[in-house]
């Protein structure tokens, strides 16, 4: 519990030992089946768990850790989770002799001070030995929590100034002893929790783990024990290198980003992530140095694990997606967070809204930097909304929650070539939203609207997708919860394009006492109140004026651009009228606006 | 004699099953023509034609002795992949406008940023809202706009709009909104085509239902103008009864049924093979099966268990939309001969590319330049130059195939058998862990199951795949290239429909049950009697769907199995402890645990009917004497224990009793059986082949 602790989990650790060497065919066999065993870990916790964030938003990955600590396999789940299951692994095997590890055995950690991201992302995880009784690897689950027995229903407390009024941190704790649950523990761990589907939860994460640890068993006995080292070495080795040849590939140099956070929880503003990439042959060196370390700062804390997987979130994005995920992906970057800044804090400082905010602002800073170097896979893999509106009820049956994770559009960015589209950047592509059918059958709501606002996606040669409208009656008093932030600072757009339409979050809507809120919300709603959630848009890329006319006309025929945006941000004119869907390029007006307003940035940018 | 002909139309050939019936017995005939892609109804009357004059009759009497024509098509598939489907328009809620374009947030791939959209079949213009709303208890929370509705067809017909999907919020539980809507549109727009959500996919939530509906309306032109002109053919060359279309529930039903929700036989072709699948295993004592399909382009899997192959109606994403009606579960990995084996960031990596039929694999020598899993088999010796391919129809060649592999090994370090035998590895580890993926979750262990492989290529891997998953027996059926078609000959005429209805188990309202129900008896008994089937020689399964509260996927299981209709004396007092039983029973043969003290809720009620029809029987056993069979020749080939001298023997002089060992190939007309070492084949009473260990 240090920051010397959080060095060494994080350092570069050898290949395994091994006498067996593997041709790359083999390698990659034994990969895939790796990668089965984790699609059967993370399937079986999506299908058999209760609780909406991880049946409904899928938020769970299944990873294999080799017995050094190296992320040897991973299924398709959300990368921003992916990317920390190492670190809480590391420390329990720091604790193999001490915790008596053996054959049978399961572990749970959460704590963010022992290599943990934050309290709600529970990771199980469970050691595979061979035949020798000697280790070989580690299946961890990791699984977002509903709850973590904190001050707050749900984890996230918006003034929460250390890790215990979050709930309870969990460095490593044994489930399982040789195949035995350890009733007492898993009673407190059931206890320290609000939600009543906790129990089935927590029981299908130690299930799931149990049957992919018999299968990795089928899959070591199969090769042998040395053969299966020798593939994870090589799998790890061939990501490292692959990634070192992108790198190479990418002009030396070095590149930064501020991107600004509008206020922490307590309305301190503009909390500041800095990073420069730095570029040099295959050496690529992310270092956030120069990020906030005003210790005032509340709520906007991200922790180390968290800081170092979100920088690799978004680097992954930046790359061949063909290059296979796993702990090759960090040998191949230097990652520097500086102490004592929101992107390493000391000890004991809260963690859950970490996770939002400043976590996302590290991806979208190494985006920025990155977008001149590799701009044709320069697309931030981020979710800029301060917190969903979850609205809380108790009911005769205890206390329900509709999270806000309803289907939406938000932060959807172009990219060099494709417009923003769906909901959402790829990385949460798997998360499952909530649908208004679903939600107003269990909980006293009614969704009114959920449509694309025109002209709240950034402008650009490619345009962002534009962010939608939330719009709920809660038919019951109903406390509801907020945190605003991307209003004052949006999400930006990239290689000249416009940045996106900004957050805006209303209470009370059609009364008179309906207000804007404009930083947090702990609100009591009485029955009958709207909330309206304005989400913000993708980005734009390049210029707008450089957008093609014809897909400009598209987008007005659509109604994601309005005819007066076409016209004053992408410089188009049109003949004819929306209503009767003629309209027509004016092509010859069209070039003499558009030769004017690219005068007229010209000149702008010579005064600036 | 009397005749039932089973129809299945692939990309490449169409396929012929004729079941012959005398008081004699049964017998199978199998056929096999070229499709004809222009108007594939002509391939069909081809076929037959062909197939009257195998039984020596002129076409318009052995079409006038036909008792049933069941008929598998892929032309929802088709407009699908070509998205040629009609200018389709959508019509919502208000406020529900861009559900359709969010996807409930999916995307296909996690780490590809560069992954273009689907191409949109209802663009944002073309989805127009009206003021209206209902709640989750039927209740209307805002009258319908009518003035709103007229306005959104004046908008429609100005962009040529030829198919309206109508999808309101709650319209499952209570339609009257979506039926006024209907009326007013087929006012405004006199001739155009309209598709219900109520009636395409009568369940909760918004986006599974409107995808769906809207999917229906896109296709529905199509597969009408194709079946009306495929009846019209049918009818004018002698045919006297209802031509029977295959659904992907697996299940057949008449064109008029179809015509109400043409999305229903999409994936159909597949579907077929799965239930042609569960017959031949039923017969030879096999009730969990694991089925694999290898074609051209593609690996197809599914799991029989208990002898059948139950339909389910969650996520299924058809070309990037999801289409919620009841399918029969079939995982497709892009693996098939046509895979092209290529070295990409130093990894040898084979498809989901494919070279197709045109201009195919290098030895197809139709200027195919790319090495495919076809080019691979010929290097390793499993396929010959010197060896008829595809029934005689044309031959391969060695031509730029072992350059083409040189030129892979290259990359790799090694020369071009190593490399084509590594792209052997490679398709059979893609295979092998797609199959693991398939059989994961379903609470059976792949050892307890036998692997029953057809198609073109299966049979070439299956032993494979079995090896890996510790699966003892392989069944090869005999009309194993024509499966599909057999399938459809064996799929019963079925209404699988189901209706929403969420409610805690403890809390059920029996007379609302009641009423779902009876609306499905009265459509299931209404379609049958149009097909000519009386209501009691019907098997009614009343299923109920039911979930852990908070929960995303429902279970669905049989609460009562009827002969006949309208008996709903089980919708009683205790029906609520029977379905938590039931329900648990279920939840833990899935997922191996229950949740005690959670009380499931009730997400819908669904209606499974079918009707049994006279199928092909399928011998079985090993009565013959058990013989070696002697090869015609040996061959040099590597069966994945290097290069060797192999015997090959003809399929055609196999015998039953024939036993055949290890390593060794076994050529049959439309497909190679691979006999790896360590594996024995023997042929039984049927003909039909099955591989074990030895």
């Amino acid at each position: 519990m240090s920051f010397e602790l959080n060095r060494k989990l994080a350092a570069r650790r050898p290949p395994l030992p091994t006498s067996a060497t593997v041709d790359a065919v083999t390698a990659s066999i034994i990969r895939g089946a790796f990668e089965t065993v984790c699609f059967e870990a993370a399937t079986h916790l999506g299908r058999a768990a209760s609780s909406p964030i991880i049946n409904q938003s899928n938020e769970r990955n299944g990873s294999i850790i080799d017995a050094h600590g190296r992320l040897a396999g991973v299924s398709i789940g959300t990368p921003h989770l992916l990317f920390i299951s190492q670190l809480t692994v590391r420390y329990g095997l720091q604790l193999f002799k001490e915790y008596d590890w053996g054959p049978g055995d399961v572990f749970l950690g959460n704590d963010p001070d022992y290599g943990g991201g934050h309290l709600p992302d529970y990771n199980v995880y469970a050691p595979v030995f061979d035949e020798h009784g000697e280790l070989v690897l580690i299946q961890a689950l990791q699984a977002h929590q509903g709850d973590t027995g904190g001050k707050d229903p749900g984890g996230f407390t918006l003034e929460a100034t250390d890790i215990f009024t979050e709930g309870l941190a969990i460095p490593c704790v044994k489930l399982v002893h040789r195949g035995e649950k350890r009733r007492d523990i898993i009673h407190l761990l059931e206890r320290n929790n609000r939600f009543a589907s906790f129990a089935g939860d927590l029981a299908a994460m130690i299930g799931a783990v149990q049957h992919c640890v018999k299968r990795l068993e089928g899959i070591v006995r199969r090769w042998g024990a040395d053969t299966v080292k020798a593939a994870v070495n090589d799998n790890i080795e061939q990501t490292e290198q692959r990634f070192r040849e992108e790198i190479a590939k990418w002009p030396d140099g070095s590149y930064s980003a501020d991107v600004l956070i509008d206020h922490d929880t307590l309305g301190t503003k503009d909390v500041k992530v800095h990073a420069t990439c730095t570029v040099k042959g295959d050496q690529l060196t992310v270092d956030l140095t120069g990020s906030d370390a005003r210790p005032e700062l509340v709520g906007v804390w991200n922790t180390f694990a968290n800081s170092r997987g979100y920088a690799m979130t978004q680097l992954a994005s930046m790359i061949d997606p063909g290059i296979i995920k796993n702990e090759g992906l960090f040998d191949a970057v230097e990652i520097v967070l500086p102490e004592n800044t929101i992107v390493h804090p000391p000890v004991n400082k809260p963690a859950a809204l970490g996770s939002f905010h400043p976590a996302v602002e590290i991806i979208e800073a190494v985006c920025i930097a990155l977008s001149q170097v590799v701009p044709e896979r320069a697309t931030p893999q981020v979710y800029k909304i301060g917190m969903p509106n979850a609205v809380i009820g108790f009911g005769p049956k205890g206390m329900w929650m509709d999270q806000g994770v309803d289907a939406r559009s938000m932060d959807s960015s172009a990219v060099q070539g494709i417009d923003g589209w769906g909901s959402s950047c790829v990385g949460l592509g798997n998360l499952l939203l909530s649908e208004a059918e679903d939600a107003e059958s269990r909980f006293p709501i009614i969704n009114l609207n959920r449509e694309m606002t025109t002209d709240s996606g950034g402008a650009g040669q490619w345009r962002g997708q534009p962010g939608s409208l939330n719009v709920k009656k809660v038919l019951e008093p109903t406390m509801a919860m907020a945190w605003m932030v991307s209003q004052i600072h949006p999400l930006r757009g990239l290689c000249g394009g416009e940045d996106a339409g900004p957050y805006a979050n209303h209470f009370e809507v059609g009364t008179e006492r309906e207000y804007k809120v404009e930083l947090t919300a702990r609100a009591q709603l009485p029955a009958g109140a709207v909330i309206a959630y304005q989400h913000g848009g993708g980005g734009g890329f390049g210029p707008a004026v450089l957008r093609d006319p014809q897909a400009v006309r598209e987008d007005v025929l659509d109604e994601k651009v309005s005819l007066a945006a076409a016209k004053d941000r992408y410089g188009v004119v049109f003949t004819g009228t929306l209503e009767e869907y003629d309209l027509e390029v004016d092509a010859a007006a069209t070039a003499a606006l558009r030769q004017r307003m690219q005068a007229l940035r010209a000149v702008q940018e010579k005064q600036s | 004699m009397t005749y039932r002909v089973g129809i299945d139309i692939g990309g490449t050939f169409t396929d012929f099953a004729l079941l012959k019936s005398s008081g004699a017995g049964s017998a199978v005939v199998l056929h096999k023509n070229l499709s004809t892609p222009e108007d594939r109804s002509i391939g069909v009357m081809n076929g037959l034609k062909k197939l009257a004059e195998i039984e020596g009759l002129p076409t318009g009497e052995f079409l006038g002795r036909c008792e049933a024509i069941v008929h598998g098509t892929t032309v929802a598939d088709n407009t699908l992949i070509e998205m040629n489907g009609a200018v389709t328009g959508l019509i919502t809620t208000e406020g529900f406008r861009d559900e359709i374009e969010y996807r409930r947030g999916y995307k296909e791939d996690i780490w590809d940023v560069r992954l273009p959209p689907p191409q949109p079949i209802v663009p944002r213009r073309r989805r127009l809202t009206v003021p209206e709303r209902i709640l989750f208890d039927g209740t209307v929370y805002k009258a319908l706009d009518e003035a709103a509705v007229r306005e959104c067809c004046r908008r429609l017909k100005l962009q040529g709009v030829e198919s309206v999907a109508i999808s309101l919020i709650f319209s499952f539980v209570n339609p009257a909104h979506e039926k006024r809507v209907a009326q007013i549109v087929a006012e405004e727009m006199p001739g155009v085509q309209i598709s219900c959500s109520h009636e395409v996919l009568p369940r909760a939530p918004e986006y599974d239902r409107t995808s769906t509906t809207v999917v229906n309306a896109y296709v529905a032109p199509r597969v009408t103008s194709y079946l009306e002109k495929l009846v019209d053919r049918l009818k004018k060359g002698g045919y006297r009864h209802q031509l029977m279309v295959m659904q992907a529930s697996g299940g057949v039903m008449t064109r008029q049924y179809i015509e109400g929700s043409p999305i229903r036989v999409l994936a159909s072709g597949p579907a077929g093979g799965v239930i042609g699948s569960a017959h031949v295993g039923l017969a030879k004592g096999c009730s969990n099966l694991l089925c694999v399909d290898m074609g051209g382009t593609s690996y197809d899997m599914s799991v029989v268990l208990n002898g059948a192959a139950p339909a389910e109606t969650g996520w299924n994403m058809h070309h990037r939309y999801l289409v919620g009606v009841p399918m029969v579960q079939v995982e497709t990995l892009g693996a098939g001969g046509g895979s092209i084996c290529h070295v990409h960031n130093g990894a040898l990596q084979v498809g989901p590319a494919s070279a197709g039929s045109e201009p195919g694999p290098i030895c197809y020598g139709r200027g195919g330049r790319q090495p495919t899993i076809t080019d691979a088999l010929l290097m390793l010796g499993i396929l010959s130059a010197e060896s008829d391919f595809a029934g005689g129809s044309f031959s391969l060649s060695a031509a730029g195939v072992e350059e083409a592999f040189r030129s892979i090994g290259a990359q790799m370090g090694y020369g071009a058998e190593d490399a084509a035998f590594d792209c052997w590895r490679v398709v059979n580890a893609n295979m092998s862990q797609a199959v693991t993926r398939t059989v994961a979750g379903k609470g059976i262990d792949p050892k307890d199951m036998v692997m029953l492989a057809y198609g073109g290529n299966g049979p070439v891997f299956a032993a494979v795949q079995a090896e890996d998953l510790g699966i003892e027996r392989v069944l090869v059926p005999k009309a194993s290239p024509t499966f599909s078609a057999l399938g459809t000959l064996v799929a019963n005429p079925s209404v699988d429909e189901e209706r929403s209805h969420i409610a805690p188990a403890d809390r059920l309202d029996d007379a609302r049950l009641k009423t779902l129900w009876g609306e499905l008896e009265a459509r299931a008994g209404k379609y049958l009697a149009e097909a000519g089937f009386t209501a009691d020689r019907l098997t009614a399964k009343y299923q109920m769907k039911m979930r852990y509260p908070g929960q995303n996927w429902a279970l669905a299981f049989d609460i009562r199995v009827n002969q006949g209709l309208h008996d709903l004396s089980f919708v009683d007092e205790g029906l609520g402890a029977r379905a938590v039983a039931a329900f648990n029973q279920r939840h833990m043969e899935e997922f191996g645990h229950i949740r005690e003290g959670e009380m499931p809720e009730v997400t819908g009620v669904r209606l499974v009917t079918s009707i049994e029809t006279p199928s092909p029987r399928v011998a079985t056993g090993f009565s013959a004497p058990a013989v070696v069979a002697q090869p015609t020749k040996t061959r040099r080939a590597n069966l994945g224990k290097g290069y060797g001298p192999t015997p090959v023997f003809h399929g055609t002089a196999l015998k039953p009793g024939h036993e055949v060992p290890g390593p060794a190939i076994i050529e049959e007309t439309f497909t190679t059986i691979v006999v790896y070492p360590g594996w024995k084949a023997r042929v039984d009473d049927a003909g039909d082949y099955e591989l074990a260990r030895a």
